[in-house]
């Protein structure tokens, strides 16, 4: 933490003895930090390895089982090809996401300020929730046909509800007194919105925003499993069928860097926006 | 001792008096709640002169909170009169003449220290008065230069309730109401902080009214004591403070000090 010191003539205090334990202290973390990262790469390239070798000495044959290898090279021969069936799967997934994150977003205002309309709401959007993807997603592509708008509904609907009860929660997460702060200070109702309640909620928000992140992508692929002719989802569907094993492993590593580019992406915008919030910052 | 001659001199004219801060004349407040109506003041009546320092002191649920919210137009009152700073509260808290400290500092946790102490200049635009106070000056005077850019959550519990008087004072209020700021604080940064309030007291010259559980802070603090009582909340005593000036926290070994403390406590007890 970089603050002030306020006790500088402690400093020259220190003796030899302490500056060695504090490097000491320094060197301890520094290591502890290069465990944390290079601990699971190796459990990653360990894991690799004993599956490149199972395959080996089983003689397993590439359509049940590929290795490695495998799977790497057609990733890297059919890079072109898979990036290609990449684009529509992130249109979807990034459309949904907006989509339905700013509906859950204006439906939690509503919620917020309008009681009548979450007890009216509400239940029927517990029970949309309970609806498994795989159950709603055909109906979704016989309303909207079989291009880009279900999948972009299946994707929204998908990320929608988590969004909308960590919002409605967030806005609510203000402390009565700092309503009270506000009504001495005379502030109108969209400054509370404003200064107070949207502030609050972020760090609710960013939590949904990244478990939408994830589940948008889901949604992309799982609305092409319905019905489409390229995309992540209908790839997946095509490898399965000609049973080319490598290529459906090669897809889903593409699928799966996306989803945590996607991830990352949000979690970077989380720290940017919420460089205020303790859990972020320690 | 008692209030009640005081205020059977005072009233009966309904003169607005602009040597005082804050009148209160037969203030009721009830609360309907699940198990009935809750009378959580009762026929309070109390008068704090201009630039007076008034604690309160009194158990849990006498309606010390709730006192200090009908002076702050928070709360309504359910029948009697409340003057303050010569109209009506609702009137002074528009014009940003009354500050409010909290029980917690309630701090906005994505402003720096200086930005919350600026929070009142933000919001309410067309209230806003012209006279509003330096911000980095407030943070001074509460000891905390230095500190204008740090986060609440980098500040320990007295910093933050440092940074929540300098906001309360930035529009240069004539009335500061303090819920038990100091509550949740060690005694020994509770004995500075105490100190230090005294010394903003003169300095600003307003009137404070300052809600407590601890008999030494009201008797440190206050040229007056209120003693209340609980369920209803209503006045006991009113003990004026004869303790020379400028306080400072070795005041509380002195045998006058200990003798009013022990007065205090006996009323107390007495609730």
């Amino acid at each position: 933490m970089s603050m002030p010191a306020l006790s500088s003539h402690d400093a020259s205090e220190i003796t030899s003895a302490d500056a060695e334990a504090q490097a000491g202290f320094a060197a301890a973390a520094r290591l502890a930090a290069w465990r944390r990262r290079l601990l699971p790469l190796a459990a990653v390239i360990a894991l690799l390895v004993l599956w490149e070798l199972g395959v080996m000495i089983f003689k397993i044959r590439p359509f049940i089982a590929p290795a490695p290898t495998a799977v790497a090279m057609t990733l890297y021969g059919k890079l072109g090809m898979l990036l290609g069936n990449l684009l529509p799967t992130a249109i979807e997934a990034v459309a949904g996401f907006l989509i339905g994150n700013s509906a859950a977003i204006l439906l939690a205002t509503t919620f917020v300020y309008q009681r009548t309309a979450e007890e009216a709401l509400f239940p029927i959007a517990v029970m949309f929730h309970t609806i498994p993807v795989m159950a709603y997603a055909p109906i979704l592509v016989l309303l909207l046909g079989n291009g880009l708008e279900a999948k972009v509904a299946i994707a929204a609907l998908i990320c929608f509800f988590p969004t909308l009860v960590n919002m409605t929660r967030g806005l609510r997460s203000v402390s009565s007194q700092q309503m009270e702060l506000m009504r001495i200070l005379s502030a109108t109702p969209s400054e509370i919105f404003f200064k107070l309640r949207l502030k609050s909620s972020l760090p609710y928000l960013f939590s949904a925003l990244k478990i939408a992140s994830a589940t948008s992508v889901i949604g992309a692929i799982v609305g092409e499993w319905i019905g489409a002719t390229t995309g992540i989802g209908a790839l997946i569907i095509q490898a399965t069928y000609n049973f080319d094993s490598p290529l459906l492993y090669a897809t889903i590593v593409v699928g799966s860097a996306f989803s945590a580019a996607f991830f990352a992406v949000i979690s970077w915008l989380e720290r940017y926006f919420l460089k205020w919030n303790v859990a972020q910052t320690a | 001792m008692s209030i009640m001659s005081q205020t059977t001199v005072l009233d009966r004219t309904p003169v607005r008096d602009e040597s005082l801060a804050v009148r209160l004349q037969d203030v009721t407040v009830r609360f309907p709640t699940e198990r009935g109506v809750v009378t959580a003041l009762e026929r309070v009546s109390l008068t704090i002169p201009s630039g007076g320092f008034l604690t309160l002191l009194g158990p849990s649920g006498c309606g010390k909170s709730t006192l200090l919210r009908v002076v702050s137009d928070l709360i309504p009152a359910t029948s009697g009169q409340v003057e303050v700073l010569g109209t009506t509260a609702a009137a002074a808290r528009a014009r940003r003449d009354i500050g409010f400290v909290f029980q917690d500092a309630s701090l906005l946790a994505w402003r720096t220290a200086l930005e919350n102490v600026q929070l009142p200049l933000e919001v309410g635009g067309r209230s806003k008065r012209g006279g509003a106070r330096d911000a980095r000056e407030l943070l001074a005077l509460v000891g905390l230069t230095g500190w204008e850019n740090a986060y609440p959550h980098e500040l320990s519990g007295g910093m933050r309730q440092r940074v929540a008087i300098a906001r309360a004072l930035i529009n240069d209020p004539k009335l500061l109401l303090m819920d038990e700021p100091f509550g949740a604080l060690d005694e020994i940064k509770r004995d500075r902080l105490n100190e230090e309030l005294l010394r903003v007291w003169e300095e600003t010259g307003a009137t404070i009214l300052f809600v407590t559980h601890s008999i030494y802070e009201a008797a440190f603090l206050g040229q007056q004591v209120m003693l209340m009582a609980a369920r209803p909340g209503r006045v006991r005593e009113i003990v004026p403070v004869d303790l020379p000036s400028p306080r400072r926290v070795a005041l509380r070994e002195t045998p006058q000090f200990i003798a009013l403390a022990a007065h205090l406590r006996t009323v107390l007890e007495a609730c």
